[in-house]
């Protein structure tokens, strides 16, 4: 029995709990760009990024992650952004990426 | 006479204005000076000696007395600047003449010029000269003239060619207020001078005459020294609110204009010369007109005249700062030449600029060029969304048989201007030194780039020395011109939309023109050239959202439109993004224009 696999070991179980993640910055930061929320996570800022294509930057991943109250080194992986606003283009919902970009930073630790 | 101390009571409140408006004045500027970087100090000592002093006076002359131009964005404007500074400007000069006239060569304490009238009211004694009574009272109307202009603004900004002035902070309202007082207090204190003592010229005089025969010579007499109090309080009020409002302007322009002849510029970092271009802002609101975002989404707190109002009183909030186009259009019509766009960037630089070490390590060793040539093209990040320039360019390669290494067909770097915009001048410098390493690893002598943006950055922050940089339009227009690129006729009419970077950024308005007009009738919109409108989707404002770049892109096309054109032509994918978005047929990009119209 040990040896069967039920494939739930390709990724690690996770779960979040939205009531033990501290919210107060993910509301901050949602509260100044209310837009946010208009996010149907379909990944194009990520498709299209710059940053992305030559490392592992995932900008959908990043603000959904932040979204939840997960700050875990969200501003060190934000730094890899080079602001160049392709994502902002791409937006089917128009938000204002390069913005939120910077806003995050500031909120996680920017000046 | 000459023994005359030219000292009365009433002059004490001019006195005391008069000593704290210069001592505070020489105090900033000497402390600007002394701080400034070692390099300005080097350039003022260099330049010292040359002719450009010489113009830096002729230029104090016309920007600051006659104010030139103004009077080129508008004439009814520029005459109220002029006859306030010019004309107060020859009181002085002469009134000191009739002084020296009267009393020869003597030290006459500076009061003693200022109230001439009041200390030597009927000089008439002996040798008289009425010619200085008429032309002193021309010069006082002239003035005058101003005054009414200026009250006149602001009941009517309208029939002064600006739809809106500037809101004033609580010292330009204390200035303000005794600005307009000092001459028709002036006017007052003379006038009964002469209704008491006799004298003046054809305005004072006559002014004088009838109070005389209206007013009975007791009440003259009652009302005389408190005008002239008065007159001397609304000069101490001016003077000692003076330096902390935007009347400053008056004289830090001067050493502006000597310091701008001496090559001393503002840069990316924030440094003592920025305090000389804030504060010779005159706050005259002509940069209020040309922004889009007053214009079209009613934003009012951000223009120009605010934000240097903001950062000289140290109140300049981040969304200010932030919330701008970088268009230029204001730039271009600021009439002390202050530069805006970089004041506002080191402004956001100053907010941003954490230098981060590990920032963009992962930039090393990538290289996703390909292809091998003289010629480098760099597509930019903003020309990979609009795939039918980077196709067109590749064509008219294909055409004209140049050898092109593509330095990001599969994806490259940014080229660092969009962080520069934002701030990020440190973490820009990596981009810049890593593009620059792979343009030179790959050997090219020309850069020809689709992007203005890129081009900006290329032509102004990079050492690219030996490489020479051009945009896509000025690489086809020297391809036609050389007889290279043969193009057949389109039939079809264009409107070329100037991008903000390209244009009023770059200066190229004339090569895509040539372009346009070599394969079809080219039409211009209302605003084109130095005047052209932005699109609204420029990298520079974080703040402005979708909907309000929408609408921008909107008014703007709509204008692009009214040429009733059958295409509209741009050399930007940013700005070909924006309009196509607006428009009822989508813009197409000179590049394109052109690949379809090649004769092989």
């Amino acid at each position: 029995m040990r040896n069967l696999n039920f494939g739930y070991g390709i990724s690690s179980p996770r779960a979040i709990n939205l009531d033990n993640n501290d919210l107060r910055k993910s509301n901050d930061i949602i509260r100044e760009m209310p837009e946010l929320q208009a996010c149907i996570g379909c990944g194009s800022c990520t498709a299209s990024c710059t940053a992305g294509n030559i490392t592992s930057f995932n900008f959908r991943k990043l603000h959904t992650s932040v979204r939840r109250g997960e700050y875990q080194g969200a501003y060190e992986e934000l730094s890899k952004c080079m602001l160049c606003g392709k994502c902002r283009l791409v937006c089917p919902r128009g938000i204002n990426t390069r913005g939120l970009v910077m806003l995050i930073k500031r909120k996680l630790g920017d000046f | 006479m000459e023994n005359m101390t030219f000292f009365a009571p009433f002059t004490i409140p001019f006195i005391v204005g008069g000593v704290a408006m210069f001592v505070v004045i020489a105090a900033k500027w000497l402390l600007w000076l002394v701080r400034l970087p070692r390099v300005d100090r080097r350039l003022i000592r260099h330049n010292f000696f040359t002719r450009q002093t010489l113009l830096a006076v002729w230029e104090v002359f016309r920007e600051s007395l006659l104010h030139v131009r103004i009077f080129r964005v508008n004439p009814v404007l520029g005459f109220m600047h002029m006859s306030l500074a010019f004309g107060w400007f020859l009181l002085i000069v002469v009134g000191w003449i009739e002084t020296v006239a009267y009393l020869g060569w003597v030290w006459v304490p500076l009061q003693g010029h200022v109230f001439f009238k009041y200390f030597m009211p009927v000089n008439g004694i002996e040798g008289h000269i009425q010619l200085f009574e008429h032309l002193m009272d021309a010069l006082l109307l002239l003035v005058l003239m101003g005054v009414a202009l200026a009250w006149f603004k602001r009941l009517r900004s309208k029939m002064m060619g600006m739809r809106r002035t500037t809101k004033h902070v609580l010292f330009d309202r204390i200035a303000l207020s005794a600005l307009w007082f000092i001459f028709p207090a002036r006017l007052v204190a003379e006038s009964l001078t002469a209704a008491i003592y006799g004298g003046g010229g054809f305005l004072t005089g006559s002014i004088g005459g009838v109070l005389r025969d209206i007013v009975p010579s007791d009440m003259l007499s009652l009302a005389y020294e408190p005008a002239w109090w008065f007159y001397s309080a609304a000069l101490g009020v001016f003077f000692a609110a003076m330096p902390f409002s935007r009347y400053m302007h008056i004289l830090t322009e001067i050493p502006l204009i000597f310091l701008r002849r001496w090559s001393v510029r503002p840069t990316a970092e924030r440094k003592s010369y920025d305090r000389f271009e804030v504060e010779a802002c005159s706050r005259c609101g002509i940069c209020i007109d040309p922004c889009q975002l007053q214009e079209d989404l009613g934003i009012n707190d951000t223009q120009s005249v605010y934000f240097l109002r903001d950062r000289r009183y140290n109140m300049l909030s981040l969304k200010v700062a932030n919330n701008c186009l970088m268009c230029g259009r204001c730039e271009q019509q600021c009439p002390v030449g202050i530069n805006l766009a970089t004041l506002r960037l080191n402004s956001r630089a100053k907010r941003r600029n954490i230098p981060h070490e590990g920032r963009y390590k992962y930039l090393r060793g990538v290289d996703r060029s390909s292809g091998s040539g003289r010629v480098g093209y760099f597509a930019g990040c903003m020309t990979s969304l609009t795939p039918g320039v980077q196709r067109s360019m590749e064509q008219i390669f294909a055409a004209v048989g140049e050898e092109v290494w593509y330095a990001d067909k599969e994806g490259g770097v940014c080229c660092g201007r969009p962080l520069m915009l934002s701030g990020e001048t440190d973490a820009a410098r990596k981009m810049v030194a890593y593009n620059t390493d792979l343009f030179r690893r790959h050997n090219i002598e020309l850069l020809v780039t689709s992007c203005p943006i890129c081009l900006r950055v290329f032509r102004e922050n990079y050492r690219l020395d030996g490489i020479e940089v051009l945009h896509h339009t000025e690489y086809i227009d020297r391809l036609i011109a050389e007889g290279r690129l043969h193009l057949k006729a389109d039939g079809r009419t264009f409107t070329y939309h100037d991008p903000c970077e390209l244009g009023r950024g770059c200066g190229v308005y004339d090569e895509p023109r040539r372009v346009i007009a070599s394969v079809g009738e080219l039409r211009e919109p209302k605003h084109s050239r130095r005047d052209a409108l932005c699109c609204g989707a420029s990298l520079a404002n974080t703040i402005i959202d979708d909907g309000q770049q929408q609408r921008i892109a909107k008014r703007m096309t709509t204008e692009l439109e009214a040429t009733a054109c059958d295409t509209i032509v741009t050399a930007c994918p940013l700005c070909n993004k924006a309009i196509s978005r607006a428009a009822a047929h989508p813009a197409e990009d000179i590049a394109e224009v052109v690949a379809k119209n090649i004769v092989r």
